[in-house]
Parts: C-alpha cells; structure tokens; sequence
C-alpha cells in the first residue's frame, strides 16, 4: 500500500517549547498536568504527572508518545490539565458524553499529530540488544543506535497500524491548540478496509485465525486494564464468581469468552484508540474485533465514537422503533 | 502414599447446626474418617479451611476446645459466595476440611496470669476456644475477665456459653451492646469504652482480643491509654485467604503470611511490621 | 558421555528430535508478535535469539492447573445421603525446555524455595520439579532493560539449570551442571566439547563486560530493609506509581512472580478445583468478603509488589532477592513503570538501606 499522500501536511515539526509555556500556564490552573517524557530507553516515551514547575522540563512530545493519557481521568478527583493528540482526544468527547469526567475541571492542550510509532516494530527489527541513542532525524526518519551498530527507520515505514488510517489528527476537544490543525484525506471506507477484507474469509477461515490468535492469549488482562473506556476493571466478568460465566481455566473458550464480552461491552464506546493492543504483550490484533462492531455501530445506527460532545452512545438509549434494525420481519 | 498433599481436603460431615444470631451460624463437624477424627489434633486459635465442593474455601477459627474432642465446632457469618452456600447446609451434608492451619495463642506463656478476653460480635469465636480450654485447665492461670459486645442483644453469640459463664464463680463475665434496646437490663456502650470504664489494671495481665477491625483498633488504643505493654496484648487477624499454607502470597503484611505466621500476633509483632493501612 | 558436548548448527534438527523422544520438549517459538515456549514440533519456528515473551515458568507452574476432581454419589439407599469423593490429579509427564535463558532458570530457584522448601510442600509444583529437565541458552547481549548482574544473576549464570549452550563457532557448546543435564548429552550427533571451552570462557568474558557495562546504571541492587522511611511514605509511590494502570502484565511475565488463586468449578454432580495465576495488581487480590481491603490503591499494591520482591522474601530466605534482573516488566510495562528506578531511589536513601 502506499501510504505518501494521506497527510495535508507531513509532519511538521512541533514546538516543543511551545508546549511547555502552555503546560506552564494552565499548571497555574490546575493541580496536576499529564504529559509525556522520556522514558527507560531513548525509544519509549512515559506519561508524566507534573505537579510542580520543576517538573515541566522534562516534557516532551515526539512519535515515541504513544500513550492515550485520558485513561486516568476517570478516577482523578482533582482538577487536570492534559496533553491529548488527535485520537486521545475521542476518548474525552466518549467519556463527556457517558458523564464518566466534568469538563469544567479539566483543561486540555491539543496537538496536532502526524503519527506515532509501533515501539514493538522497531524493537523486533533491532533484535535483543539495548537501544543506547535515538534521533529523529528532519521529521522524517529515526536513527537508532544500539550495542549491535546503528539503523535507520523511515518512520512511515514503523508507524503504528492506527495511524495509517488516522482519520482525526486534529484534536476534535480543546482549550489550546499547539502547532498546525492538520487535515486527514482518508475516508471512512478506506479507514475500515481491514474489516471489509477479513470479512470476505470463510467462517472457518476465520474462526482458525482468531483460534490461533488466542492461543498466544495468557489472559493478563493488560488490554482490558490499558482501554480508558473500560472502567469497571475492578469488578470484571472475567474474574466474577457472581455473576459466574468465565472459569479461571487457560483454555479456547474462555478466551474467547472474555474477549468478546470485552469488544462487546464497549460497542459503541470505543474510539480504536488502539491501546489494547499496544498495551498486549503477546501481539494478539485485539483492536481488530472492536473496529469491526464499530463498523456495525455505523451501519446500524449511523454512529461513530467519541466525534461529539452532544451524541448519545446508542446502547445507551433505545427507540421504540430503529429505522435499520428490522424486527419485527419474520 | 508419598508426601502428604497439603490442597486436599479431609471430608467431613454436619452433626449439628446452631443458629446463634440471624447472621451467624455455628456447625459441628466430625471426620468421616475415624482414625482422623481419633489422632487428629489442634491447639486453641488455629484454623481450617472449610470447603463446599463447587463453590470454595474460606477460612474459619476452629472454635472448639482441643479438649473436648467429640467435634470440632466452626461459626460462620453469612457474608460471601462460600459462606452463604455454608449457611445452606444442613445436618448430614458434607463438607471438606484442611486444619490445622497457622500458629495459635501462646498459652504457655499465659500461665500464671490474669486473663482479659475483649471481644466484639462474631470476634468471640476465636477467643472461645481458649475461654474453654482455659477453663477445662483452670488451675494454671490467674483472674479470668471477658468483655464481650455486640451490636443488639439478639447479635450476641454462643448465647449458651455466656449463660454458663455467667453463673460461674471462677470468671467475671460484663456483656455489653451498642445502644439502649428494649428487654436489655446490662451494660450499655461501645466495647472501647466499656472497657475504659472498667479501667483493668495491666499487672500480671494479658489481654487478648478480637473483633471487627473498627473494634480492634480502638480497643488497642484504650488497652495502650491503660498502661497495658505491647507483648501482652494479643489479638487474631483476618485477610482473604486462598492457600492457607503461605504460598499463594496472598495474606501477607511484610513478610508475615497471616495463614501460616498468624492469625495470632501480638501487638508488639504488629508494629514491627510495615504499616500498610 | 563427558560433561560437555559440542552440537553443529545444522545437526540441530536431528539433536531436538532425539531429545524429544525423551519426554515433552519444550522450546522457544515464534508466534507471529511474540515468542513463546511450546512442544516442540520442528525447527523451522525455533528462535532463540531473543529471551521469549513469556518466561519459561509456565511450563512447570502451570498457569492453570487442576488440583483435584470431586464427585457428589448416592450414599446407600437414603434419599438425603450424599458422599464426596475426591480425586486428585496429579501429572506424571517428564518435561524438557531447551532454550530457556538464565534468568528463566533463576526464577525456578526462587519459586523452589517457596514450594520445596517447606514444610508444606506444593506437591504438584515438586512433582513437575523432578520430572523436569531444563537446558539454558547463555545470553550474547543484554536485553532492553535487563539487569540479571544486578541482583546477583548473570548472562552466563547457572543457578537453576540442569545444563547450559552457548552458541560459539557454527554452533552450540552444551555443558552439563547438574546430574539430571546429563541427558542433554546423551547424543551421538555430539562432538567432545573439550576444543570450544576456552573460546566459551572468552564469550563468557567478552558478554559479562556487556552486560555489566549496561547494568552500570543500576549497579548493585542489595535487599532493602523494612524500617525504610521512604518505604511508608505515601507521597513517594504515589510520585512514582500514579501511571501504572494496575494492568498485571508485569507479574505474568515475571519469571518469580508465584501468587495464585485458587477456585471450584462444578457442574451438577462433578467439579474440579483449579489452581491458576493471580496478579496482586489486582484490585481484588486482597479484597475479602465484607467489601473491606487492606490495599485499595494502585500504589499500595505496587508497594507490596516491590517490598515482596526486595524486602520481605530476602528477609524469609537469607537476603536472597525474588527477581532475576529479566527486564521483561520494564519492557512490556504499557507506560514503562520501571522498577529499577524506584529499587535505586529507596537504596540511595538512608545509606543505601542496608538490614
């Protein structure tokens, strides 16, 4: 496929100094601002927790930011100032409208975004040695030094699965925007063309590759934890005794089990801000379900997550009658 | 035979059920084995774990007396999945048993003194089975106290027991309950203040209670405003368990599994510990 | 056969086929996105280049396992009479990892001293212990994150293996440790290893230096000691832990985590009781029946988690620290939580802590 033009404008540089003033000013605003810095090696960035002037030096922002940082707003009882990219900032719109945060105690600094990586791609391209340096070099490329020698990367060629098909790169939820709004060009159609095309697999073409998908599955949970939508992790059906439908066994059918009530609870409620399957150590395509019941939420009832604030979730709300659901036809 | 399986559990079957309060259920088992129930021993404030086959495991303060053999008695609160499908089980039903677990009151060093048992609703189980072992040996120790509360009258347990104690000579026996109720002639006020009302005095003395957390703490606060020292003041903990052998690495507080190094600790043991809460 | 063989690469098929007649063979797989251990089944998809995804823990502690069956049966002719009858479950299969790293095979010892090393022994884990022999590839490279020389292991380390390889000259120097490696070397495919020792001895150097160099940053991690202020100071944790996500995958791809859970299974007149992996990251980990529970928070948790591994299990086992240095929770953590920087940070306070 060729990704080159999907972007108006590719990659313009961001002022990172930029995005500290801003930080600097709404921290006076606030009790906390969530960010990113670097993290553990020059690849992985960290979310930060600034509380503190001292603290805003290290913040950054660059394709190692891949972390949706709205999914602790849930739980913070304090008012919160945070850093969203374009798909981040579905995750606010969703939860605005299922009244999971207050706007009024949260400030938001918006940057427009062309892109992260896939950390895990580039680290099995590297192979087990360290990453000692890391350069982005004029937007375009990273070069990456390890024990083993230096490699380059165009970082079209390790962005993540998601962000070839962004459709929202500009936050769609803001109080201050940082750089350039950046227009996508994919349509809709384009974005789910890896529903439409796994859907023309046979049935047992598919129920063979998401057998061997889960066969990798260890039931750790990450992905469940890691979704900011799914906020009833503490009390989950894959662990309940009462209501009691899962087993603790390590088997097919529990797996399955869990993973689809999982995509299921959250129909029409995830924004495929791709976290659970960044956050899988295993490499399952867990987001792949979820974007597929996102496809029939749209079919159904011409609904897509996390766009407006005003929207309601449609499995929140019912009509006596739904103009694509047929009923009542024998 | 190889090594003995410590996850498997014992069968046992209910000879009696008691209705102590609308919550709290007392059972008495025996081993369906014969030989087990003849060799099997415990000492005062160990535990088992009772099992119903299907639904789990919970674990229980062995509230009988080592010395009174015939049975061995278990007084459940009806609060979880296992122990409402306990609180369903009638005489002749079966159940799995694994004891005895964790340590238990150091009665040994206890000889000689005066006794001060303080407890608070459902706490009195744990201290009954030394309250009867104590008294079937009554010549080793000192004055025996127990102060024992609950939230209403109707919530007092081993309502049996305390009527027997109360018309013993050898023992002092001061009940209390939370608030005024109707038909309650005896003491009225929370366990803490009670027994700062009493004021006992901590020569030559251990106190040992038990009770709901919120009791505990306080109760520990008062004993400590009446000069009592931290090795003398002992008392029994609950977390959720699994293992009940140290293993699961579920129950500990530092490095203490409160399944094999407890339930019983002394004060002083616990403020060695890193305080969590 | 001697202590010591010398495999050629492309005598590597033969070896493993033979090997698997022995017993269950287990080896590293790619698995499109992730490499984990699995029966053996031709060397096409074996990868031991990189430490796997998964530890090789889970073959020996099973992540779910059965303990025993139960079985409710009519009680002679009484209508109410029902007996229990258990039966226990216990495996038999002998079970061999070839290309397991040291760090996996450190996990298994600190796990030992949990299950073995009692007087309530797991008689299931001990089972599975005996009848398992385990091969270690020695490491070429640190990996993102690991610290094995930090807490007392190594790229070269033996504390756990039956036997170790190292890949040197067009192929694999194997050297038996213990008694049970020797059937690591009961091939005729083998040459005498004698030749290759000193080249090993040179890798051994050459790759400890790496490590060591790369581990510099940590240095040398020695138990904590309880009485540390920092570690009850709320403020410090919550610093550090407020973006841990409470996920769990950290202790399930630990090679020492051992927490489980254990629960029934039962349909009408049969059921099973299971032992399977518990994380306590979860929230309901501690959470007893009356809704109450000691650790409601994350950092709480994470607390616990890093006092377990540094603090309280070196206090019930000779100062010997519960974490082989794998680096796998600082590489697969979500938002890269990273233990070693919390472990230094309560080291350098109060005189690097010493008990």
């Amino acid at each position: 496929m060729n990704w080159d033009h999907y972007m108006e404008k590719r990659r313009k540089p961001l002022s990172e100094k930029g995005l500290r003033e801003k930080i600097s000013q709404i921290l006076k605003e606030v009790d906390v601002v969530i960010s990113w810095k670097m993290g553990f090696d020059p690849i992985h960035a960290t979310p930060h927790f600034i509380r503190d002037e001292k603290e805003i030096e290290e913040s950054v922002f660059n394709v190692f930011c891949v972390h949706n940082l709205t999914t602790y707003l849930p739980f913070m009882k304090e008012k919160v100032g945070i850093v969203v990219k374009g798909c981040d900032s579905r995750t606010l719109v969703q939860f605005i409208q299922e009244g999971l945060i207050t706007r009024e105690n949260l400030k938001i600094i918006g940057i427009p975004c062309s892109g992260v990586v896939d950390v895990k791609k580039i680290m099995e391209e590297i192979g087990e040695s360290p990453v000692l340096q890391a350069e982005i070099l004029d937007n375009s490329s990273l070069k990456i030094r390890t024990l083993d020698g230096e490699k380059f990367f165009q970082i079209d060629s390790v962005l993540a699965q998601k962000c070839k098909t962004c459709r929202y790169p500009t936050p769609l939820i803001y109080d201050h925007l940082i750089g350039e709004p950046i227009k996508s060009q994919i349509g809709w159609d384009k974005a789910y063309e890896d529903v439409t095309e796994f859907d023309k697999k046979t049935l047992e073409e598919k129920l063979s590759f998401w057998k061997k998908e889960f066969e990798k599955c260890i039931r750790c949970y990450a992905c469940r934890n890691a979704c900011p939508l799914c906020v009833c992790q503490d009390r989950c059906i894959a662990e309940s005794r009462d209501p009691h439908f899962v087993s603790q066994k390590l088997e097919l059918p529990e797996k399955f089990m869990f993973h689809f009530i999982h995509a299921i609870h959250l129909a029409g409620r995830c924004v495929e801000c791709g976290e659970c399957e960044r956050a899988c150590p295993m490499g399952i395509p867990v987001k792949m379900m979820k974007k597929k019941i996102n496809y029939e939420m749209k079919q159904l009832f011409d609904y897509e997550t996390g766009i407006n604030v005003d929207d309601k979730p449609p499995m929140y709300t019912f009509k006596v009658e739904e103009e694509k659901i047929k009923e009542h036809e024998l | 035979m190889g090594l003995k399986n410590p996850y498997l559990p014992d069968i046992v079957t209910i000879t009696k059920v008691i209705q102590e309060t609308p919550n709290i259920k007392s059972f008495q088992v025996v081993f369906d084995d014969p030989e087990k129930m003849k060799s099997f021993t415990f000492q005062p404030g160990q535990v088992g774990q009772l099992s119903v086959f299907g639904v789990g495991e919970s674990t229980f303060v062995i509230n009988s007396p080592p010395t009174r053999k015939e049975y061995l008695q278990f007084s459940v609160m009806k609060v979880g999945e296992v122990t409402s499908a306990i609180h369903e089980l009638h005489e002749g039903d079966k159940m799995g048993l694994r004891a005895p677990l964790g340590n238990w009151f150091p009665y040994e060093n206890m000889k000689g003194k005066n006794i001060l048992f303080i407890g608070g609703g459902i706490g009195l189980a744990p201290l009954r089975t030394l309250i009867l072992f104590m008294l079937d040996n009554r010549k080793d120790y000192g004055k025996i106290t127990i102060l024992y509360g609950a939230r209403t009258p109707v919530d007092l347990c081993y309502k049996e027991d305390l009527k027997e104690w109360e018309s013993r000579e050898d023992l002092e026996l001061i009940l209390t309950v939370d608030n005024e109720y109707p038909g309650w002639t005896k003491k009225v006020g929370l366990v803490p203040n009670v027994l700062l009302e009493m004021a006992p005095k901590p020569d030559n003395t251990v106190a040992i209670t038990c009770g709901p957390p919120i009791m505990i703490k306080y109760t520990l606060i008062a004993l400590d405003k009446l000069g009592f020292k931290d090795e003398d003041v002992i008392t029994t903990l609950e977390r959720r368990m699994k293992c009940g052998i140290g293993l699961c690495g579920r129950c500990n507080i530092g490095s203490k599994y409160v399944c094999k190094d407890g339930p019983v600790f002394s004060l002083a043991q616990l403020k060695s510990l890193p305080q969590e809460e | 056969m001697g202590r010591n063989g010398f495999l050629r690469k492309d005598r590597l098929e033969a070896y493993l086929n033979n090997l698997s007649k022995k017993g269950g063979l287990y080896v590293p797989k790619e698995e499109k996105g992730a490499i984990v251990f699995r029966k053996y089944s031709g060397v096409s998809e074996l990868s031991l280049k990189k430490p796997a995804t998964t530890p090789a823990k889970s073959i020996i502690y099973l992540q779910s396992e059965t303990f025993f069956r139960f079985m409710f049966e009519k009680e002679g002719n009484g209508l109410d009479k029902v007996n229990v009858r258990i039966q226990e479950n216990m495996d038999q299969e002998i079970r061999i990892i070839f290309g397991a790293r040291p760090c996996d095979a450190k996990g298994f010892s600190v796990i030992d001293r949990v299950f073995i090393d009692t007087d309530t022994q797991d008689v299931y884990y001990k089972k599975r212990r005996e009848n398992s022999y385990i091969a270690t590839k020695s490491c070429d490279s640190p990996s993102s994150g690991c610290f094995c020389i930090s807490v007392g292991g190594g790229p070269f380390d033996e504390e756990g293996s039956d036997a170790q390889f190292t890949e040197i000259n067009g192929g694999y120097l194997i050297e038996a440790i213990t008694e049970k490696g020797n059937i690591f070397l009961e091939s005729e495919l083998l040459e005498p290893g004698e030749t290759y020792l000193e080249e090993k001895r040179k890798r051994k150097e050459e790759v400890e230096r790496l490590v060591k160099e790369y581990c510099e940053r940590v240095g040398k991690i020695e138990p904590l000691s309880p009485k540390l202020r920092l570690f009850s100071d709320e403020d410090f944790w919550k610093k550090h832990l407020s973006k841990c996500l409470s996920c769990g995958v950290c202790t399930y791809l630990c090679p020492t985590c051992y927490c489980f859970n254990i629960t029934d299974e039962k349909t009408f007149y049969e059921g099973e009781r299971i032992r399977s992996w518990d994380s306590c990251m979860f929230f309901h980990f501690t959470l007893e029946a009356s809704g109450h529970n000691p650790r409601p928070d994350k950092f709480k948790r994470f607390r616990n988690r890093v006092g377990h591994k540094f603090m309280f299990y070196p206090e019930r086992y000779s100062g010997q620290i519960a974490c082989c240095g794998c680096g796998r929770c600082v590489r697969f953590c979500p938002v890269s939580v990273d233990i070693r920087e919390i472990v230094l940070e309560l080291m350098k306070s109060e005189e690097g802590g010493r008990e």
